[in-house]
């Protein structure tokens, strides 16, 4: 396993810049995940790595070792293409066994390795078959066997999981996940679903749609402390309002026009942060506790009108507008331990959250 | 009433608009066939005015003479095809996958183009520029390659460069069609797995190109084992072959029944054809199974370690 | 060792496709630029002249045999069109894909054996040889192309298009006015033109069954051949890659080309 390093990368297609002096860095034995929106460059970069593009300017480090020109075949860099890429003339055997061959490895070797990592992928048996005559979860599961066959330094992932159904799609990230904690190979996921990406990344960075990563970290790091509006309403969903900021001794606090003055609470100052200054309070709106009646012990709490309720099954989602004309989202998990009052609409409500719970943002 | 007559018209127009084809196909193609088929086995005796069953003709052909020619049209046909897939492929991997899209398809019909005009047209180009006082021999005499007595016409050679200058688009379309649409991600994916072109090209590209290899191989050599023109023309009547004993026996010396039995035989030509496609693609098939069998018993071998 | 393998690619590979087009349009080239040749002999030059073309246009046997070859090739291209479409649109109502495969057929078998084919029916029943006998062979091998490029793009839109049309409120018949005809109109078009190409130099079959009344411009041209080398040869040809390649031209300026390729 080892490390991937992108150093001031650009890349132009057909006279259009993809990225831009990009710096990257992914730590050996890593699941990495990239997450952003469809056309941001995700893709490109992954494909840089890979060796299938070369860089108009900078340089990719494979661990200690440059790799900006060697071509795609002498990476020791294996893809998992998004849709599979499976050798349509050729069986699961030799599907998972061709970059062995290539190699010309012997076969005793060859039988070894593509048995071990059938079992891996729980497809012993499927050896004979042909890729058309497997369903789509298992055609990934061909996809990965033949990329790791080889033992790669790195495994490149390229939105693997985009064509399957949604219970397909939880289970094999389970799979990935506990695929990588037993090979401990640097794995480089590139996915559009948040989901996805937090479920299963050690680190994660996100791209935005002018191709630079606005921001790298672990999953929670990026959930809770997103460090811009695009990063707070990419990865989750978000409540945006805008103030301006008071600082009195230790003390932050927003006002916003029409709502009043809220507490807010920053565990780093940031220098944008002058008071007087307009600014954004981002609150995740599973953070926000709904009720009928006034709740002691908030921070901050406002009143407003339920104007939408979509029941989501294990959770309720409930717009409120608030006195500024305003909504805010409410998420609210459907526990039930007890019973409680049912939220209908046009109810008078009251929402409460904590000024640990507001992440400040630049305007 | 309009609609008991729709429902009619609509049942019964499947059988009405696909008769005229039909009946046209069976009419001027299969009963000709079953007519030659008759002519090849019936015969008349004029002393008894009955006609009786004979296998005489058919005895005929499987004489040395007329194995001969029939060998010598497939060994003609089975040249010329071989030669155009030497130079087809390598034209039609250019075109397909290394042409720049604007010009892929000018450059394709550019090429395609030659033969669109008659095959007298292309024959007669060639016997123009090969004859005794053509463009070659005066260009080739004058840089005294060969003496002035040299006739390029009248062989063998010039007779395979007709027919292939005449049929090598056939095999360009179809193994081009093939290589043109195949998903580049294959190509990626084998790189990726680490091999180089030379290998891709081995292991992915040209498998999977088969399919219109076979296509140009069909296109290509049913056609020229018929060929009659080209080998007249530039071959003179130094050599016979198989389609011109049928001109000979139907236009000139009138014995059709001899004439309907070596037609039998080119039609079943290209049945012949397929079963060598089929018995090919099921060697290979037995060839991987036993692949996998070793496979297999390599897995029985070890069962305590992959179960 | 590898990289001088890369170098015999890059050379070597431009280097076969330049001269197969070299072997392909040279003896063409050559042809063209003696039709223009004012000497009766072949090799020696002697200056340009448009006489053959002269004698050419003044010789009744040549126009009459070119009169022969665009009639045979318009019945050809209207009755092939015609009778193909029929047959490919009669595929919506009941089960022809068995039936589809029986044109195969026409264009798999060498072209000799259609063509004596057709010269022992009409012999076998007495019926003489001409227009009807080139007619009938001629559009044997028309509905073994239109047929299948017509089905190939039919296909596409039925039954999708036609039930989407239906859903609307259209029946079928003005479905097939203003939807299917003008979509299926490209292939139409392309196939029409690759008939009537197909049938303009047809000599095999023109050769069998034009009997002693009709004679093509390509069966012709064959009798010219057969007494030797004559410019006048060379004058007809290039008339005749002079139709084909206005013919090209109008098929290349329809993108219906790409369309047919993938579907091949």
């Amino acid at each position: 396993m080892k490390s991937i390093r992108l150093e001031r990368v650009s890349k132009s297609y057909d006279g259009e810049l993809i990225i831009d002096n990009l710096n990257l860095e992914i730590k050996a034995g890593d699941f990495f995940a990239l997450l952003g929106p469809s056309g941001c460059g995700k893709t490109t970069v992954l494909r840089l790595i890979a060796g299938l593009e070369t860089v108009d300017a900078g340089r990719i480090f494979l661990g200690d070792q440059e790799i900006t020109h060697v071509p795609i075949h002498e990476r020791k860099i294996n893809t998992v293409f998004q849709q599979y890429a499976l050798f349509p003339h050729l069986t699961v055997f030799e599907n998972v066994a061709y970059s062995l061959r290539v190699r010309k490895m012997a076969a005793e070797t060859i039988n070894a390795r593509v048995a071990e990592v059938l079992k891996m992928v729980r497809l012993s048996g499927f050896e004979g078959k042909y890729p058309r005559s497997l369903s789509g979860g298992q055609q990934q599961r061909v996809a990965l066997a033949r990329a790791l066959v080889a033992e790669p330094e790195v495994l490149l992932l390229d939105e693997p999981l985009a064509a399957l159904d949604l219970k397909l799609k939880e289970e094999m990230l389970t799979e990935l996940n506990q695929l990588q904690d037993k090979l401990k190979t640097t794995f480089v996921y590139v996915t559009h679903d948040q989901f996805e990406a937090l479920t299963v990344s050690d680190q994660m960075a996100i791209m935005n749609p002018q191709g630079d990563i606005e921001q790298q970290g672990t999953p929670k790091q990026i959930y809770e402390f997103p460090v811009s509006r695009f990063v707070a309403n990419f990865v989750g969903n978000t409540n945006i309002i805008e103030g301006r900021l008071h600082i009195s001794d230790r003390d932050y606090q927003v006002e916003v026009e029409g709502l009043g003055m809220f507490s807010v609470y920053t565990p780093t100052e940031k220098l944008w942060m002058i008071p007087g200054c307009r600014l954004l309070m981002s609150v995740r709106p599973e953070k926000v506790l709904i009720s009928k009646k006034p709740r002691e012990g908030f921070s901050n709490s406002l009143q407003g009108k339920v104007v939408d309720i979509i029941y989501y099954g294990r959770s309720t989602q409930y717009r409120v507008r608030l006195k500024n004309g305003q909504n805010l989202i409410v998420f609210e998990q459907n526990e039930e331990h007890f019973p409680q009052e049912s939220i209908d609409w046009d109810d008078e409500v009251h929402v409460h959250f904590q000024k640990e719970n507001v992440v400040l943002l630049e305007h | 009433m309009k609609k008991a007559l729709r429902a009619i018209f609509t049942q019964e127009s499947s059988f009405v608009f696909s008769c005229p084809a039909v009946l046209w196909q069976f009419v001027f193609l299969y009963m000709p066939f079953a007519v030659l088929a008759l002519y090849s086995v019936i015969d008349f005796n004029e002393v008894t005015g009955r006609y009786f069953l004979t296998a005489f003709y058919y005895r005929e052909i499987f004489t040395s003479l007329y194995i001969q020619i029939i060998f010598r049209s497939f060994l003609l046909a089975a040249i010329t095809a071989a030669v155009c897939f030497l130079i087809a492929y390598p034209v039609a991997y250019f075109l397909a996958l290394k042409g720049s899209k604007r010009f892929k398809t000018f450059l394709l019909f550019s090429l395609i183009f030659p033969s669109w005009t008659s095959l007298i047209v292309q024959v007669y180009a060639w016997f123009f520029l090969l004859e005794k006082n053509g463009f070659i021999s005066w260009f080739l005499q004058w840089t005294h390659i060969i003496s002035p007595s040299f006739h390029l016409l009248n062989n063998y050679f010039t007779i395979v460069l007709g027919m292939v200058s005449c049929f090598l688009p056939f095999m360009i379309l179809p193994i081009y069609a093939v290589l043109e649409k195949m998903d580049k991600r294959f190509l990626e994916a084998s790189a990726d797995l680490g091999a180089d072109r030379f290998e891709t090209f081995r292991r992915v590209v040209f498998p999977m190109s088969l399919p219109g290899v076979y296509a140009g191989i069909m296109l290509v050599f049913i056609p020229s084992f018929g060929e009659f023109a080209i080998p007249t023309l530039l071959g003179g009547s130094k050599y016979v072959f198989w389609g011109s004993v049928i001109v000979d026996k139907f236009l000139r010396s009138r014995s059709w029944r001899l004439g309907a039995a070596l037609a039998i035989i080119g039609i079943m030509l290209p049945i012949l054809l397929m079963c060598c496609v089929y018995l090919g693609r099921a060697i290979r098939e037995r060839y991987r199974q036993r692949q996998s069998k070793e496979y297999t018993e390599y897995l029985n071998a070890n069962k305590d370690l992959w179960g | 060792m590898v990289e001088n393998r890369k170098y015999l690619g890059q050379f070597l590979l431009p280097l076969v496709v330049g001269a197969a087009y070299l072997f392909l349009y040279l003896p063409i080239f050559v042809l063209v630029l003696f039709s223009f040749n004012d000497a009766s002999f072949s090799i020696s030059w002697q200056g340009f002249s448009l006489r053959w073309y002269e004698k050419l246009i003044n010789s009744p046997e040549i126009l009459n045999a070119l009169q022969a070859s665009l009639i045979v090739a318009l019945a050809t291209t209207f009755l092939s069109l015609l009778i193909g479409t029929c047959f490919v649109v009669a595929s919506r109502w009941g089960r022809t894909s068995f039936f589809s495969n029986l044109f195969y057929v026409n264009i798999l078998l060498p072209e000799i054996v259609l063509a004596i084919g057709i010269l022992s029916l009409f012999t076998f029943f007495r019926i003489p040889l001409g227009y009807g006998s080139l007619i009938a062979g001629h559009t044997l091998l028309g509905l073994g192309f239109v047929i299948p490029i017509v089905r190939a793009r039919f296909v596409e839109l039925d039954p999708v298009l036609t039930e989407a049309s239906l859903d609307l409120g259209a029946t079928y018949w003005v479905t097939f006015r203003k939807v299917i005809i003008p979509l299926l109109m490209p292939s139409l078009i392309a196939s029409g033109l690759l008939v009537f190409t197909l049938s303009m130099d047809d000599f095999l079959i023109s050769f069998f069954c034009s009997g002693p009344t009709v004679q093509t411009l390509a069966v012709y041209v064959y009798s010219m051949i057969r007494t030797g080398v004559d410019p006048m040869i060379n004058a007809v040809s290039t008339c005749f890659l002079v139709i084909s390649s206005l013919l090209v031209f109008l098929l290349c300026s329809l993108k219906v080309v790409d369309q047919v390729l993938t579907h091949e």
